[in-house]
């Protein structure tokens, strides 16, 4: 599946900001993710499904704030009952919707209403802190939280403590403006669009 | 800027919640017949009091989940924070 990206009229590539002097393995690199597939999956209230059991793509569903993933899948928490799941296998849906039936959850294909920046780079954590109150040095590799960026609702998903690397995801119609208030950010760092 | 508690993420900054307004009022039961009075009371009379007070809040740009949480309206502190299906006495 593809489709336009939100960020198809701005994300130039090239080196941007503070750069010169510096050692590229210094600046940081910002990507735009696209191409994945998107799933809410949503617990009804009056569901009595034992999620701890249950299995998506070999994944158990992750607990509060955390991440459950493999190499091609990622299981997000994002509240009470509520998970996101993001993957590049294109029939991920095929693989967990006899499981998780329609009596008690409630699936939506979300693919296309997200747009996901990638920030990777030593700075990576110093640039969400320029946009949002999360206390990010308490979060690493395997967590993921929804917070604000510029008054933008994002959701974080750390990726990797070691490079460092923190995707944002924000609704589609934000892209844009996301992905302003996150190179503007990284101007004094300097980064490279990839 | 106000710490908030949620109970299902933890502190977080206000930025992150929506107020929701009064958390003791209650609903006229249904299938009952209400009066304009009763109705109006629900609707629109608050007490607004300074002091201790149990209000709704909503972790809009958190988990999106509603609720409750005991603030001093006069100096701020919060006491305590609790879920729905959670009293706070
Ligand atoms: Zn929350």
């Amino acid at each position: 599946m593809t489709y336009i990206s939100s960020l198809q009229n701005i994300h130039k590539h090239g080196t941007f900001g503070d750069y010169e002097n510096k050692n590229e393995n210094e600046l940081l690199k910002l990507k735009e993710v696209k191409n994945l597939i998107i799933y809410q999956i949503v617990k009804y209230k009056n569901s009595t499904a034992d999620v701890s059991k249950m299995n998506l793509d070999g994944l158990r569903l992750p607990d509060p704030l955390k991440v459950k993933h493999n190499s091609s899948t990622r299981i997000l928490w994002m509240g009470p009952d509520n998970w996101l799941v993001i993957s590049d296998k294109k029939n991920i849906f095929d693989t967990f919707k006899n499981d998780f039936t329609d009596k008690d959850f409630a699936i939506t294909d979300l693919s296309h209403s997200r747009t996901i920046i990638e920030v990777e780079g030593n700075l990576a954590r110093e640039v969400i802190k320029k946009g949002s109150p999360l206390n990010i040095n308490e979060l690493g590799e395997g967590d993921c939280s929804n917070s604000v960026f510029h008054a933008i609702t994002i959701t974080l998903d750390f990726i990797s403590d070691n490079p460092q690397v923190i995707r944002v995801l924000a609704l589609r119609s934000f892209g844009e403006s996301l992905h302003h208030s996150l190179t503007d950010a990284c101007l004094e760092f300097g980064f490279k669009s990839v | 800027m106000l710490h908030i508690n949620c109970p299902f993420c933890g502190l977080r900054a206000q930025k992150e919640f929506a107020y929701g307004g009064d958390a003791t009022v209650k609903r006229p039961e249904i299938n009952r017949e209400v009066s304009k009075e009763e109705w109006d009371n629900f609707v629109y009379m608050r007490k607004s009091p300074r002091g201790k007070h149990i209000e709704l809040w909503h972790h809009i740009s958190g988990c999106r989940q509603w609720f409750k949480v005991q603030r001093d309206t006069a100096t701020h502190e919060i006491f305590k924070t609790a879920k729905m299906s959670e009293e706070i006495v």
